[in-house]
């Protein structure tokens, strides 16, 4: 009992003294690795695709294959990034194929493709497209190696580009949630489409939110939760929140502006071993300068009130921000893309609002880093560095798109 | 109470925007294209700063014609039915040339930039910094109105190839300003205790800073034009003055323009600050500090980003001897939120003009951070309002500049000043690794600008951009 109160005074400290050093990134070789009593394992690497010619961004997986896209315009001359590649990962990830995305408006490539799922029940393949004027795409997967283009879908209500797409099926029927930049003719909103019938979407509602926009949305049960940025994350009754919500009429449940705000994005956690759905992890994006810099921590928040939302505990990693989140959530893993900080690993399962004065931090909040919840690390340490956008926890493997790489195949924590 | 001027005017004011060009003699240093207030070595000592001096007989005289040729300027490059409305100006300005001022300028430019974005040369030519400006003050000079027009949005909707500057959704090609470019009012006193005070609203300059680059030696805009200069602002500013010291403090709009027909947005009147003390300790040679809280510049509205800036300058000017002008600057941006500091740039620059004969020669000396931002299908465009905030990365940005200024041909109160000037840039990527490295985006290391033209200037001309009122007072 004295040794472990000794280190986790040990990793209190340092975890301190590093939450007050430089802002300046620190060396890539030290992020996450804050020496714990329990061992932090390193994330196994079993392969990798590269990509260089263009900016990796968001993955999905689904059976044999992955798909990933591609951010903003990379070179000289600047190659876009308007292109799915598909792999076959059934091994080391092998690169079969790749879509183009063509032009929304004819002479203005699409420059980013910053998101991309497959639908539940695998037959649909989903990207939205920036800048303007944006559309979601919407691709046939009937082989998976060879999307078909099905629809397009635009509208004037989208003017600056789509910036993420969720799918989720409601009553059984396909939507896609549609986070819309802002623009100068209308501001940042959400837009959710049916696509019941993929080859014709249609749109059902917009709602204009977010300060300066929406980032991405979570839906589950019936309740939709939205990334605001500084307005913070705002849950909505759409059917499942008694509150007489519908897709069409979303109504605000709850509210929260977690800490310094920057709400990007939010899983909210099932635990199927104990029932619990107690948390939602959100992530929080700051100001960073691709490929080198990054900054943002993982909130957690205690939705058991969703009326009264209130933030019980984080996870910072120094010199490094959170991106994108997957769980494996029968083991309680929160998989998070920490951009220059690699994969992070933590363990969130049980009371995560509940520790000791030592892992606490001067307000309150429990910090999951000193509460040992670090279990893995990957993809630190490699050359050329990587910058996370993404991971995808497949069951037997965890897939992280790297803008500066591509993709890598990581084995998965097995406890 | 200081004594008016009563030298004789003559019709080469010494140049601090590069031209020793015929116009009006400001005693206040306003609407001289120079230093007037030194001239003949006689200080200009104006009590209350008027805007102008009624010049000599010859140069009132031409007010038809200056009607004329503005009327012209502005059916070339301007909205019709404005033409008109200056015709009229011109009528009252030639009965009452005391309380009336009108000048036009333009440069016509041809630019080569080896290479631009992409590595691809850029050779064009338009006209840039096509202004109109007009005056009007009182009798007794108490009250004092400014406009300047500005063209740009006409002649340069795709932005002058200008490598290394960025803002307003550009980069290495400097944005059109907008339309209304300047429209203040302002009212001036004295306590008779040598403390004289103003206080100006409207759309105009921030005080915060150096003059306005389009007031001095260069054509082409140093890099941190966005670093060290705030203007194109709803403000309210005061200043007092006292003994060769000013002090400037103003409240104005945060958000930068989006488009040459912007305004800003009346939900973010007056929710930035800036402070400004200047010191001159002798006729022509001043020192200033500034500070700026600005309130999301780059998402209009609001939200975004906001910005510390700081600013301390040292500048010179006279009207005689080999030196005539020079100016020493430091500039910094701090990108912040919530106390958080995420970006910073900052900037050196020092420049001077030298009278070789009748020539002018000005060399500048810069180095300048700025940030790297997502660039869209047109290279020179950027996405604006940034998405997600982050930045690509960060250039810091060697500038070698150097400027002659032949002597000027002038038809009565006309004035055209061929140039040539060229700029030597060296940009490289501070962090690494990063998603623009200047080498691969440019191909080069190394970048070279060369332009050549004429600077046009008719009727009268403001010497300084970016301070109003007592702060214009000249140092004792």
């Amino acid at each position: 009992m004295a040794r472990l109160s000794l280190g986790a005074l040990v990793v209190a400290s340092l975890s301190l003294s590093a939450c007050n050093g430089s802002d300046s990134p620190a060396d890539p070789s030290d992020l996450g690795t804050t020496p714990d009593p329990v061992t932090i394992q390193t994330l196994v690497v079993t392969g990798r695709g590269t990509i260089t010619d263009r900016y990796s961004a968001e993955v999905w997986a689904r059976g044999n294959h992955a798909y990933t896209t591609t951010w903003g315009g990379r070179g000289n001359p600047q190659v876009p990034g308007n292109t799915i590649y598909i792999w076959d990962v059934r091994a080391a990830p092998t690169l079969v194929d790749s879509v183009v995305v063509p032009d929304v408006r004819i002479g203005s490539p699409v420059r980013t493709l910053g998101d991309v799922q497959v639908s539940d029940d695998g037959k649909l393949l989903v990207v939205p497209t920036e800048p303007s004027p944006g559309s979601i795409e919407i691709y046939d997967l009937t082989d998976p190696v060879k999307p078909r283009n099905l629809a397009r879908f635009t509208s004037p209500n989208i003017t600056r580009g789509v910036h993420t797409c969720e799918l989720q099926r409601i009553n059984g029927t396909l939507y896609a949630f549609l986070s819309v930049n802002n623009s100068a003719t209308h501001p940042s909103r959400l837009m959710i489409v049916d696509l019941s019938n993929p080859a014709m979407p249609t749109e059902v509602m917009f709602r204009d939110m977010g300060n300066p926009f929406i980032h991405d949305v979570f839906v589950r049960d019936g309740l939709l939760f939205t990334a605001l940025w500084n307005d913070g994350m705002v849950i909505w009754d759409i059917g499942g929140g008694g509150k007489g919500g519908t897709l069409q009429n979303p109504i605000e449940i709850g509210r929260l502006v977690t800490k310094d705000g920057e709400v990007h994005n939010i899983w909210w956690f099932h635990n199927p071993v104990s029932a619990e759905k107690k948390y939602a992890f959100v992530g929080q994006e700051g100001p960073g300068t691709v490929l080198s810099a990054s900054v943002g921590d993982i909130h957690v928040v205690d939705i058991s009130n969703p009326a009264l939302p209130r933030e019980v505990a984080f996870f910072t990693v120094p010199g490094a921000g959170t991106h994108n989140f997957s769980m494996d959530e029968a083991r309680g893993l929160l998989y998070a893309a920490y951009y220059n900080g690699g994969v992070q690993v933590l363990d969130v399962r049980g009371d995560l609002g509940s520790c000791t004065a030592a892992q606490k931090a001067a307000d309150g909040r429990c910090d999951l880093r000193r509460m040992n919840r670090l279990v893995a690390t990957g993809l630190l340490g490699q050359n050329p560095s990587v910058f996370v956008w993404g991971v995808f926890f497949a069951g037997d493997a965890v897939y992280a798109s790297d803008m500066n790489n591509g993709i890598w195949k990581l084995a998965p924590v097995t406890r | 109470m200081r004594p008016p001027e009563t030298a004789p005017v003559r019709r080469d004011c010494a140049p601090v925007g590069g031209n020793p060009t015929s116009v009006r003699h400001n005693r206040a240093s306003l609407w001289c294209n120079g230093a007037p207030s030194q001239r003949n070595g006689a200080p200009s000592q104006c009590n209350g700063a008027p805007l102008w001096r009624n010049g000599a007989p010859s140069q009132c005289n031409g007010a038809p014609l200056q009607a004329r040729l503005v009327v012209a300027f502005l059916i070339a490059a301007g909205p019709a039915g404005l033409g008109a409305q200056v015709m009229n100006q011109m009528a009252h300005h030639a009965d009452s040339a005391r309380r009336l001022s009108l000048g036009i300028m333009a440069v016509g430019v041809a630019s080569r930039a080896t290479p631009g974005a992409l590595g691809t040369d850029v050779t064009e030519g338009y006209l840039t910094q096509p202004m109109l400006f007009a005056g009007a003050q009182t009798r007794n000079r108490r009250l004092q109105a400014l406009a300047t027009i500005n063209f740009e949005g006409l002649t340069l909707a795709r932005g002058e190839i200008n490598l290394g500057v960025y803002g307003e959704g550009f980069s290495d090609r400097r944005h059109p300003h907008t339309y209304a470019h300047e429209l203040m009012l302002g009212a001036l006193g004295s306590s008779g205790f040598g403390t004289q005070g103003s206080l100006f609203a409207g759309k105009g300059f921030v005080p915060f800073g150096s003059d306005d680059p389009m007031t001095r030696p260069f054509v082409k805009y140093p890099v941190n034009h966005h670093h060290a200069q705030i203007l194109e602002r709803v403000l309210v500013v005061g200043a007092l003055h006292a003994r060769g010291v000013s002090l400037e403090a103003a409240r104005f709009n945060g958000d930068e323009p989006e488009h040459p027909k912007d305004w800003p947005n009346s939900t973010r009147a007056l929710d930035s600050w800036t402070a400004r003390l200047t010191i001159k300790p002798r006729e022509g040679l001043e020192f200033s500090g500034s500070a700026a809280r600005l309130i999301s510049p780059e998402f209009a509205a609001g939200g975004g980003l906001d910005q510390n800036k700081h600013s301390a300058t040292a500048r010179f000017v006279r009207a005689r001897g080999p030196l005539r002008y020079a100016l020493v600057e430091w500039a910094r941006t701090q990108e912040t939120r919530t106390a958080r500091t995420f970006f910073e740039f900052s900037s050196v620059l020092a420049e001077g003009q030298a009278a070789v004969g009748p020539w002018r020669l000005s060399l500048r000396l810069e180095r300048t951070e700025r940030p790297e931002e997502d660039r869209l299908t047109n290279p020179y465009r950027s996405a604006r309002p940034l998405l997600d905030f982050s930045i690509l990365g960060v250039t810091r940005w060697d500038v070698v500049t150097m400027h002659a200024d032949t002597p000027a041909a002038r038809w009565r109160w006309f004035s055209a000043t061929p140039f040539v000037e060229g700029a030597w840039l060296r940009p490289r990527a501070l962090a690494r690794p990063t998603a623009i490295d200047p080498e691969v985006f440019f191909g080069a290391s190394r970048l070279w600008m060369l332009s050549a033209g004429v600077r046009m200037h008719g009727g009268d001309m403001r010497t300084r951009f970016g301070r109003y009122g007592a702060a214009l007072v000249p140092a004792r």
